[in-house]
């Protein structure tokens, strides 16, 4: 019977309007910053994966373009390609090294 | 009564029959069910590291992953509108990107759009930077909802160096049942270095087909892998890599291999196989190098004549009766090249000369006693152990014993010039290397480093296998004859001489499939070992050409030697000769006290027109242009007369004519 009343009271919403009511709604209050607060985390976290995502996303982009263009430029420093490329214009490689003289002060 | 009684039975029953099954599933069936259940919602992830990079000595790439896209296109999720405005273009887009013709794609995806395919393949095996570029084509650029642009992608090994050193930067492979296919320098430090751990994550199933990490338990993080720096010198290769295969196909080679090596330190600077396919083209097939043992030929004479000279059996001016090119022992003939032979010479001439006589009779009459002498003296240099190189897949050494199989009376006369042993290019090399190295045997190195980022993580240091394998004495005599091989107009390596840089080494023409005793199956092998500079050598060479055509040429110094002379030529030109001048100093009294005065003007803030008379027209300019002064000169000489006289203020000046003598 106790029981059947108190459900009741419930239902009627007697415990937001009752004599102790403002520490009742105290309690909801800190209820629903609670709420918001783990829905508004959830949200971040959320965000956080999309954001982690991207950032491997752009990582791999990154070092795919980084390989290919120093793929690229690394065919085109080789002796054998350059040869190749500056034959058109009469050029080729020395046949004599470099030569390098060093000048010293008598002091 | 009855009735109701059989009703209630009936229904306990039932209910009893609802527990049991509860029960089973629950309990029985539980652990299978709810991990079905976790399936659907839940699932651990792996999430995949990426592989180390391979760097060579100067920090150029020699692989590295990369992602490689598929691109497809939806046909449905086109308007009209946008289709109807942007079709012709993206055309002509991807005609330019492809290098195909427009009408080629606009045919497809018209016939995609009509059959309502959702999934059209555009491209495959797409490179980031075409990929990146096709993002942005016309109605490729609204994204995959209303542009239909789908792509996925997949990480693969890239090699920026392309075939060059394929088989020695190598890769590694897993199949289904978990086996490895280990391959070069990329398998060999795969599990050490390069693959890096896996990681692993719960995800939990949200909305649509994406999952979402949960939780914070069962974080494992993916480390990436690291990255090795190898000895490779992408100069150095390019070089050896085109030497060898112009050589190859002159040649028509079967198969054949070059490897560089820095002298101190034995790092490999460059290493190329390349082996014939039917078409007669030729591409890394096979790391010979490292993994195939086979008869040296005379090569193999400077290990013979080493052993002798430290065995002080022999002297290089002692003088062997090579007779008349034939010389028999038991029921075989050992035969030079020289129709008629070359007589008596010393044994310095005859390992120029690369005779077989001289060495068969040397090695044979000094150890036929006790044969196992000579084969100690080589086990003691190292010559019967592999190297333990990295790579998988050496070859070992044949060096029998006295009573092995196969040993016989003739054993010692044939091992002296390289035949009845085994050893592959690397070990030949290795112990030419010793011999510049003055005795010191420096194990051969792949690697360098192994780094994370700029973090070295490991270093690899200089091997010595043996720091001395023989007398400091020995190796001076040795080095000289094979400066003499190249130096001497006797040499069988004379051909390859130049005026301007210096090589030693030694020639091998060895014969293959001699067994047949049939002349169309014998074949040759062809090489060249040995070092340069001939006086402090800088790197060690060796070649090694299987099989050339013998209707163009099969001399070791014609076939292989070419290859080595281009690199010892490379390196010649690439590195500067540098002269020292002490100039003497005259001294120059008028000079100095001419710059003396000019300095002292020049630190002075004019305010007014300096008098300029008598001093030169060159200082003359430059002081007064630096106080912002136009300057017109008449003649030669010293200044005589200025057109603005001494005292005037600068700011009222804007030219001056100086009249010289």
């Amino acid at each position: 019977m106790k029981m059947k009343k108190g459900l009741l009271d419930i239902l009627k919403g007697k415990f937001l309007v009752s004599g102790d009511a403002p520490k009742n709604w105290l309690f909801l209050l800190f209820a629903s910053f609670l709420a918001a607060m783990m829905i508004s985390s959830s949200h971040q976290a959320d965000r956080k994966v999309h954001e982690i995502a991207e950032l491997n996303e752009e990582v791999r982009a990154l070092r795919s373009e980084f390989v290919e263009t120093r793929r690229d430029l690394q065919q085109l420093k080789l002796e054998s390609s350059l040869k190749n490329t500056i034959a058109v214009k009469g050029l080729k490689p020395s046949i004599n090294p470099p030569q390098k003289i060093i000048v010293k002060t008598a002091e | 009564m009855n009735r109701l009684y059989l009703v209630a039975g009936g229904l306990l029953v039932f209910a009893i029959a609802v527990v049991a099954k509860l029960v089973d599933i629950q309990m029985v069936k539980g652990v299978e069910y709810k991990e079905l259940a976790m399936q659907k919602t839940e699932r651990m992830f792996t999430i995949q590291p990426n592989r180390g990079n391979i760097y060579a000595d100067d920090g150029s790439l020699l692989a590295a992953s990369v992602a490689k896209y598929e691109i497809r296109f939806d046909a449905n999720t086109v308007t009209k509108k946008d289709w109807d405005k942007n079709i012709g273009s993206l055309c002509d887009s991807l005609a330019v990107l492809f290098d195909k013709p427009s009408s080629h794609y606009r045919q497809m995806l018209r016939k995609a759009r009509v059959n309502k395919n959702g999934y059209k393949l555009i491209a495959r095996n797409v490179e980031y930077l075409e990929y990146a570029r096709m993002r942005k084509f016309p109605l490729f650029k609204y994204g995959p909802n209303k542009g239909g642009f789908m792509e996925t992608h997949r990480v693969v090994r890239e090699y920026p160096l392309g075939k060059m050193a394929a088989r020695s930067i190598g890769y590694e492979r897993i199949d289904d049942q978990g086996h490895f296919t280990r391959v070069g320098l990329d398998g060999a430090f795969g599990a050490a270095y390069l693959r890096g751990n896996e990681g692993k994550r719960l995800k939990q199933k949200s909305a649509g087909s994406q999952w979402k990490p949960v939780g914070f338990d069962n974080i494992i993080e993916p480390q990436d892998g690291r990255d090795i720096i190898t000895t490779i010198n992408t100069n150095i290769q390019d070089i050896a890599h085109h030497a060898l295969l112009k050589q190859l196909e002159y040649y028509k080679a079967d198969h054949g291999s070059v490897v560089v090596m820095e002298t101190k330190t034995g790092e490999v600077k460059a290493i190329s196989n390349l082996g014939r396919t039917e078409e007669g083209k030729y591409y890394e097939k096979l790391n010979y190098a490292v993994g195939e043992s086979h008869e040296p030929g005379s090569t193999f004479k400077l290990m013979s004549l080493v052993a002798a000279l430290e065995d002080k059996v022999i002297d290089t001016s002692a003088i062997i009766d090579t007779e008349k090119g034939r010389w028999r022992i038991y029921d075989r003939t050992v035969r030079d090249t020289k129709w008629g032979g070359y007589g008596k010479i010393s044994m310095a001439k005859a390992f120029a000369l690369s005779s077989n006589i001289a060495f068969a009779k040397m090695i044979h009459e000094n150890y036929k006693e006790n044969p196992e002498k000579y084969v100690n003296r080589l086990m003691n240099m190292g010559l019967h152990k592999n190297l333990e190189l990295p790579i998988v897949g050496e070859g070992n050494p044949v060096l029998r014993y006295p009573g092995d199989k196969g040993w016989s009376g003739i054993s010692l006369a044939w091992m002296s010039h390289g035949y009845e042993v085994a050893m592959t290019p690397m070990q030949t090399l290795t112990f030419y290397n010793a011999i510049a190295n003055d005795g010191e045997m420096v194990k051969p190195r792949f690697i360098k480093q192994a780094r994370v980022g700029n973090k070295v993580l490991k270093e690899f240091k200089k091997e010595v296998i043996n720091p001395s394998i023989c007398s400091k004495e020995t190796v001076r005599k040795v080095q000289r004859l094979l400066k003499d091989v190249v130096e001497k107009d006797y040499g069988t390596g004379h051909r390859l001489y130049s005026k301007s840089f210096s090589m030693a080494g030694k020639t091998g023409t060895c014969q293959k499939n001699y067994v047949a005793k049939d002349p169309d199956k014998l074949a040759y092998i062809s090489s060249f070992a040995g070092y340069f500079p001939a006086d402090n050598p800088q790197y060690s060479c060796i070649v090694v050409i299987h099989e050339p055509d013998k209707s163009v040429g099969y001399y070791g110094a014609d076939v292989s030697g070419p290859v080595f002379k281009s690199l010892a030529e490379k390196i010649y030109i690439t590195s500067p000769v540098v002269d020292e001048v002490v100039p003497e100093n005259p001294k120059a009294e008028l000079i100095e006290k001419s710059y003396k005065s000019f300095y002292a003007h020049a630190q002075k803030q004019y305010q007014v027109v300096p008098n300029l008379k008598g001093m030169s027209g060159m200082d003359a300019i430059a002081i007064l242009e630096n106080l912002g002064i136009q300057v017109e000169l008449q003649g030669n000489g010293k200044v005589k007369k200025q057109s603005v006289s001494e005292g005037t203020n600068i700011k009222e000046v804007k030219k001056i004519v100086l009249q010289l003598s």
